[in-house]
């Protein structure tokens, strides 16, 4: 990865270029790992080969211009994902909504559609313990999700009448005469153009134009009576704005692009960009020059995607995973059929509670993922994922078929003769029996090869200490492979650079 | 093949104390008091109120006509308050805070706020955890003085909780920790366990040449790339030793006080986690702990209510917490102090509730505090856009607290001086 070095200054027009592989810088599993953790949530063996083989460019054709087949595979998906959605809404349990989420990142054929639903979600940050309302918090979901990767436009107008951001935000109980200003200034300061870029007198006369609305028969609705209809004084412009006005003129502001693509960088790229203030800029101007055009943000992304600067060693392993990176991404890299409601359960000890964001702001993210608790947490998710046992027959078949939460181990028809846990079978599966062998999948799985010289050595050495270790008398042969494995494959996922994305 | 016995040598973190962060190899020094700051043993522990805590329903200036006019559903009525004397009284949720008054433990400092006041959670909160009115500050006013008291400090959280601003900036990362018995590194059981966790410390050992009492917390450093691996590094490894040293505390704590029900009062759950470690005598000098939802838009409520509910929690989980440690003889080490980004506007909104203000009273609990109110009310009449007006600068509080209490320049720490507020 380190074939082009690039400074802290960086020309935006070769940064943005489509990176093509050359005998300098060649197409490589450590790349394809890497776009498989951004544009999806980790890549397993199978991924890891076909990717390889695709190349960089058809890769991200399979992600945003899939093919005809491709295309019913993923509409068939969300048929059927979606009955499930209308089964969530009768049982009343918030977990359930994250499980039955967690389980579309991990089967999902068009992950990167999740991975972008996942970046609206903490850029529109809205909880579930306000808006008391699972319907609500699904429909929701199911707006960012439609226009993941379409039309910016589109959505922040959808979103300014979505049912959980009008009680999210208050508008549900903003007058004429009374507005409240809570919506007015979020849509302002985060959804749209940052602080800097508005007055505390915008605020006020915007929160003007959003009077009115109420959530009635489950949709959000504009109600002429509550609504202040005088003129309002906005960014300058004179007008009896409404909310929808107020949405363009956000909209038309120089800064929405900007503020939009910096975010996106920070999600696709790094959230701590090693280049120097000016260049971030140029970087971030050129980008939004493109988006501001159609706001089409399957166009933006796919810039990004394909770029020279998202190949680059400025983006490698220059994240934090976050929780879900880190759970749904050892969960599809080890072919786990653990039930995603354990998912759910260990987002929520990891810090990332999905549907119940901490604030309007969404989580900090990036070095704020880790402190001294989550650390332990994420090392003993990764324990309890080595421990997990597993008939063959459902790694065999890769995908869990249903995944209702709960674990698919409870399936009547699986020979529990051949249930171990989840590495031992895993390596199987690929035929690494011995340890040597194993140590090299593992090593090959979740880092394409590439650790320091150093790590490898400690790795090595623990290794060889497994080769013979006193065990206890009364453990069977069979015992003794399945601790080896667990060991070992816990060993490189305690690793610190498996925190790294 | 090396044998084990090597092995296990050359890669023991036994023997290794010099690196272990320096609070965890100290006990306490029991003599140590108030009066010195500075060679002391005071604690802090900072609460936050998340979200913007309305002072004016909290510190009730009852006799004040135009109180009435500002909020016609929220006002408490005179009978309703618990007084602090003819003019001002507390929220009668805060009953448990007005017993500590009453024992001389409980300080009112009103109007605290800062000059052109931004009315943004997230810039306000900064301005508060960073000491500074300047963007992009990446060190918090906790973290800078840790770098002087060279003791301990732990952020007692949630779990939707982030390491806060304020604590940013220490020489080692501030471990967050949101129960002892989960604090701790697990592997598969088997005959290498004691190996394999001894080469998961190794694995994140900080290099022999950077020294981890000194190395800083990279959270926003542009030096260089590798960096991001070094924080994890870093942070992982003053977690594992921090947890070795945990595992032996709390399993027999039996607070002097009772405590409000476990689940009920999460703050108060939080605080008593804070008493197992400053009972334990790890040399921990800052705590801090948060208590959420205060951004009252709508229906907030007066007597009863979203708001009064959660003061209540405030006041009863101070409270339990004040009277176990002062049973187990810390009260005249401790020092409470609550803070929220702003206050609200003065007049409630259409909604039954109130949007962001600015200034707002914090309190002050411990046995030395000065158990007065200090300043007074702001205005209710003058209100620029709406908002009461500070005449104290937070900046101050902190700098008294830094000088007086804490013993570390605040000069250095806040990076200008400020006039210190008669408060202990």
């Amino acid at each position: 990865m380190s074939a082009i070095h690039l400074k802290s200054e960086i020309d935006p027009s070769f940064a943005w270029a489509p990176y093509e592989p050359g005998k300098t810088n060649p197409w490589t599993k450590a790349k394809v790992g890497h776009f498989y953790n951004r544009a999806a949530f980790g890549a397993n063996w199978n991924e890891l080969q076909e990717g390889f083989d695709l190349g960089p460019q058809k890769l991200v054709d399979r992600f945003i211009h899939p093919e005809e087949k491709q295309q019913k595979k993923i509409k068939d998906f969300y048929v059927r994902s979606n009955a499930q959605m209308r089964t969530l809404q009768k049982l009343l349990d918030i977990n359930q909504c994250s499980a039955w989420w967690l389980s579309r990142m991990r089967q999902s054929p068009s992950p990167l559609q999740e991975k972008m639903a996942l970046f609206w979600h903490n850029h529109f940050a809205t909880s579930f313990a306000k808006v008391g309302n699972i319907g609500y918090m699904l429909g929701q979901y199911q707006t960012m999700h439609e226009h993941a990767l379409g039309d910016f436009v589109q959505l922040l107008q959808a979103i300014s009448k979505d049912p959980a951001m009008l009680i999210w935000l208050d508008t549900i109980t903003s007058e004429k005469g009374k507005p409240n200003e809570n919506y007015a200034r979020e849509l302002m300061e985060l959804f749209s153009l940052g602080i800097g870029h508005y007055t505390e007198m915008d605020i006020r006369q915007a929160a003007r134009a959003f009077t009115g609305w109420r959530v009635k028969d489950k949709k959000g609705v504009f109600e002429a009576k509550n609504h202040d209809d005088g003129e309002k004084t906005v960014f300058g412009k004179k007008g009896k704005f409404q909310g929808e006005q107020i949405v363009y003129l956000c909209l038309e502001q120089k800064a929405c692009a900007e503020f939009l693509v910096r975010k996106f960088i920070r999600y696709f790229i790094s959230e701590d960009l090693q280049l120097s203030e000016k260049s971030l800029s140029a970087l971030i101007e050129s980008l939004a020059n493109q988006f501001r055009r159609d706001y089409r943000i399957d166009r933006c992304i796919e810039t990004i995607l394909r770029s020279n600067l998202f190949y680059s060693p400025l983006a490698y392993r220059q994240r934090i995973k976050s929780p879900v990176d880190f759970t749904v991404g050892m969960a599809r890299t080890l072919e786990s059929a653990l039930g995603s409601l354990t998912l759910a359960e260990t987002v929520e000890l990891l810090g990332q509670n999905l549907f119940r964001p901490p604030s309007v702001k969404g989580w900090d993210g990036g070095t704020a993922w880790l402190n001294g608790q989550t650390i332990l947490f994420r090392n003993q998710f990764a324990n309890t994922m080595c421990k997990s046992r597993q008939p063959s027959a459902l790694i065999a078949n890769s995908k869990p078929k249903e995944d209702t939460g709960n674990s698919n181990l409870e399936s009547p028809n699986l020979d529990w003769s051949t249930a171990s846990p989840l590495p031992y079978i895993l390596a199987s599966k690929y035929q690494r029996h011995s340890l040597p062998e194993q140590k090299d999948f593992f090593f090959q799985l979740f880092f394409q090869g590439d650790l320091s010289p150093e790590t490898r050595n400690h790795i090595d050495q623990f290794a060889e200490q497994l080769r013979n270790p006193d065990y206890p008398a009364h453990w069977s042969e069979r015992h003794r492979q399945e601790y080896a494995s667990i060991s070992l494959c816990y060993q490189f996922l305690t690793l610190p650079e498996y925190q790294l994305n | 093949m090396i044998s084990r016995r090597e092995f296990l040598q050359s890669t023991t973190i036994v023997g290794t104390s010099l690196c272990i962060p320096e609070f965890l190899s100290k006990t306490a020094k029991a003599t140590g008091n108030a009066n010195n700051p500075g060679n002391s043993d005071t604690i802090l522990v900072v609460i936050q109120l998340t979200g913007g805590n309305d002072g004016l329903n909290t510190v009730i200036p009852f006799n004040d006509p135009q109180y009435y006019k500002l909020r016609p559903t929220l006002a408490l009525k005179e009978a309703q308050v618990k007084k602090l004397n003819d003019q001002i009284g507390l929220h009668p949720a805060l009953n448990a805070l007005h017993g500590l008054w009453e024992k001389k433990a409980l300080g009112v400092i009103q109007g605290v706020g800062y000059p052109n006041p931004s009315q943004s959670h997230f810039r306000s909160m900064d301005i508060w955890h960073t000491a500074s009115l300047a963007d992009g500050v990446s060190e918090g006013w906790l973290g800078k003085s840790l770098k002087s008291i060279r003791q301990g400090a732990f952020h007692v959280a949630s779990k939707n909780e982030t390491t806060p601003l304020a604590m940013m900036g220490a020489p080692a990362r501030v471990p967050t920790l949101t129960s002892l018995s989960d604090f701790q590194l697990k592997v598969p059981e088997g005959p290498l366990a004691q190996l394999q966790k001894q080469i998961i410390h190794q694995e994140v050992k900080p290099p022999a040449n950077s020294n981890i009492t000194v190395a800083n917390d990279s959270n926003s450093q542009k030096s260089n790339p590798a960096s991001l691996l070094d924080f994890v590094r870093k942070t992982s490894w003053n977690t594992y030793l921090s947890s070795d040293r945990l595992q032996e505390l709390g399993k027999s704590y039996t607070p002097k006080v009772s405590y409000p029900g476990l689940n009920v009062n999460p703050l108060a759950d939080r605080l008593k986690i804070c008493a197992q470690l400053i009972e334990a005598g790890l040399g921990a000098r800052i705590l801090f702990v948060s208590i959420d939802n205060f951004d009252t838009h709508a229906n907030q409520g007066g007597a009863n209510g979203t708001h009064a509910n959660l003061l209540r929690q405030l006041s009863e989980a101070i409270s339990a917490f004040y009277l176990d440690m002062e049973a187990r003889g810390h009260g005249k080490r401790l020092l409470i102090m609550t803070f929220s980004e702003f206050g609200r506007r003065a007049a409630e909104n259409g909604s039954k509730g109130t949007d962001h203000g600015s200034a707002a009273p914090m309190f002050l609990v411990g046995g030395k505090i000065k158990n007065e109110i200090i300043g007074k009310h702001p205005s209710l009449t003058e209100t620029p856009l709406g908002n009461l007006q500070h005449h104290t600068d937070f900046r101050q509080i902190y700098a008294t607290i830094l000088d007086r209490w804490l013993g570390v320049s605040s000069k250095e720490v806040l990076g200008e001086s400020f006039a210190p507020v008669a408060c202990l």
